[in-house]
């Protein structure tokens, strides 16, 4: 083993080398970030992943429980639907459809709303007072209305609650965007920036953005969280996906009327969002914490 | 002040109309029938504003009665499960938001914050059907559908059927008023669990805030204890701010309320909707807009005003502005 006793160097970590290596620290977060990542592969590969296809119908099994309950199969592992579809292919598949959709909008989101939110934090006069009025009105309809309309206007498709899901949470990212930046433009280093000559992409980007990650984060967080939520809901609802596809929310609706027969075909789909908050939230919250000490 | 009211008024004007643009383009794809050529929108829309400054606002096909009524009725409802959540979570929220706060980081905080991320974790619809599913349920009689038992009959009043039962006291005894509260019971506990989560989550923050001024810090070397600096100094400073965070999230809180509501099959504005767009009656949509987004455009002003009047550092930051 070399030991270098006589060259020690001092090593001066970048900012985010620094943040990484108190994230590494944090065993819970570490652990959510691992299963995060393997939620993002099973959502990519969703297709290759699964043993039977969600929509192929098993005649000799139907409403079989999960294996561990008397009378269920290793065959299918969470047990089958009416139609004897396996559960676990159909929450794979469903799941796909929730957790992607909702890294989707949460990424452009995230990304227009943070174009749209600088923009209007750092420019006075109508630019800034247009975008604030169009997104104060777009923030005082609820998601579940902009839904209707969107379904009464061009009818009930998954891109549409996509849509509609992303219309209600674009301006509240913005709003939160357009605070923070708000609130960090009178401060000293912003206006020594100012004074250097800095142009408003340099002050952004060199100046508030790093100073910002924190509320940056929570908010992607809270983004995500929600989109999850809502994209759900509206599949519960019957405005999201339609047959055959499947989603988290239509699978609760699909099999509402089965709750009393077989159980979990309704437990199993919440408790897979429940797992994706939670995971995403631990994750965040983990980052989050690495942020502050970082700039401590 | 007088300046920072009429900026108010001026965006809740700028709002109105972009909301009635909206309330406007659906009436007129309900209709089925584009105008041609030679009508003039502008004055189309000029006479669907004057229908609607005077209250006409179409009859409904499905009980033939006027949209504006049914769409008060049914968001009265919405809004009292509101409030019944709303005062739950409150209560529940903003102790527990205070003590994760104040031992910032601690056991009691991970263990609040937890219990919050998992309120939040839960999807409402998904709860309401957990609850409904529960034992529980069955074994405390709670009922699980409508907002009230069919054999009362209560005169419409104020819409909201909390108050009409205790009005129609006389009719019923209470028993309408027990009965209504009986109906309320389970949409407002899963309500409450994303806004008491919601709750936490704003009052933490708020208060750690605060706990990390100098002012606090004064109050400790003065030597006052953890619950005099709490009530003297914490509380003041740190629970104006969180209304205005509460405020953004009004149209989630109606969302999920309105989705509770079809779990339930309460009869508020969800279910109105639901029925009416299925019954192809999509002018009660342009109501719901007018009516729910209208009060959401008045209720966030009334806020920034009653913000402006309540706490002082608000009304700072108005001189600061000038």
């Amino acid at each position: 083993m070399l030991i270098n006793n006589e060259f020690n160097e001092q090593k001066i970590q970048s900012p985010w080398q620094y943040i990484w290596s108190i994230f590494l620290q944090n065993n819970f977060a570490v652990f959510a970030m691992w299963v995060g990542i393997a939620l993002i592969l099973i959502s990519l590969f969703a297709d290759i992943l699964v043993l039977y296809s969600p929509f192929s119908q098993d005649p000799q099994r139907l409403l079989s429980p999960p294996y561990w309950m008397a009378g269920g199969t290793t065959d299918h592992l969470f047990g089958t639907d009416d139609l004897g579809r396996d559960t676990l292919a159909r929450l794979i598949k469903g799941f796909q459809f929730t957790f992607g959709g909702a890294l989707l909008i949460s990424f452009a989101i995230t990304f227009i709303g943070a174009v749209i939110g600088s923009t209007a934090a750092l420019t006075r006069g109508v630019k800034a007072s247009v975008l604030h009025h169009l997104l104060d009105a777009l923030l005082t309809i609820p998601t579940l209305l902009i839904a209707l309309i969107l379904i009464v206007l061009f009818g009930p498709s998954y891109q549409n609650s996509l849509i509609a899901v992303s219309l209600s949470l674009l301006p509240q990212f913005i709003r939160g965007i357009y605070n923070t930046i708000g609130s960090q433009l009178n401060k000293q280093y912003v206006i020594a920036l100012r004074l250097d000559g800095a142009t408003n992409i340099r002050l952004l980007r060199s100046g508030i953005y790093p100073n910002i990650l924190e509320p940056i984060v929570t908010l992607v967080n809270r983004i995500f969280t929600m989109a999850i939520l809502e994209i759900a809901t509206l599949g519960f609802l019957g405005f999201g996906t339609q047959s055959p596809d499947i989603e988290l929310g239509k699978l609760i609706a699909d099999s509402i009327d089965l709750s009393s027969l077989s159980p979990w075909l309704v437990i199993l789909p919440g408790l897979v969002i429940f797992i994706i908050i939670m995971v995403v939230n631990i994750f965040t919250e983990g980052l989050r914490h690495a942020i502050i000490q970082g700039e401590d | 002040m007088l300046n920072y009211l009429f900026r108010r008024l001026n965006l809740l004007l700028i709002t109105a109309l972009i909301l009635s643009i909206i309330a406007f383009i659906i009436s007129l794809w309900s209709d089925n029938a584009l105008p041609d050529q030679d009508i003039n929108l502008f004055m189309l829309y000029m006479d669907y504003m004057t229908n609607i400054l005077q209250g006409q606002w179409g009859i409904s096909l499905i009980n033939q009665k006027s949209h504006m009524l049914n769409g008060l009725i049914a968001f009265s409802s919405t809004l009292e499960l509101c409030l019944v959540a709303l005062l739950t979570s409150m209560i529940i929220g903003i102790p527990l938001g205070i003590f994760a706060g104040i031992y910032r980081n601690g056991i009691l905080d991970y263990t609040i914050m937890s219990i919050a991320l998992i309120g939040l974790a839960l999807p409402a619809f998904w709860l309401a059907i957990m609850l409904i599913m529960l034992p529980i349920t069955f074994d405390l009689g709670l009922p699980i559908d409508g907002n009230i038992s069919p054999i009362y009959d209560i005169p419409l009043i104020t819409g909201f059927q909390l108050i009409d039962s205790l009005l129609a006291s006389d009719l019923y005894n209470l028993a309408a008023f027990v009965d209504r509260l009986a109906h309320l019971i389970l949409p407002s506990v899963v309500l409450s669990f994303f806004l008491t989560s919601e709750i936490i989550r704003l009052t933490r923050h708020s208060i750690s805030l605060v706990m990390k001024s100098n002012y606090i810090k004064a109050a400790n070397t003065k030597g006052l204890t953890v619950i005099q600096i709490v009530f003297r100094h914490v509380l003041k400073n740190a629970l104006p701010p969180i209304i205005p965070q509460l405020r953004l999230q009004l149209n989630t809180i109606i969302s999920i309320a309105m989705t509770v509501e079809i779990v339930f099959s309460a009869q508020g504005s969800g279910v109105w909707l639901l029925t009416s767009i299925k019954g192809g009656d999509y002018l009660a949509l342009s109501a719901a807009v007018i009516i729910i987004s209208g009060f959401i455009l008045l209720s966030s002003i009334v806020i920034d005003i009653l913000q402006i009047v309540i706490s002082p550092t608000a009304r700072k930051m108005l001189y600061a502005d000038k």
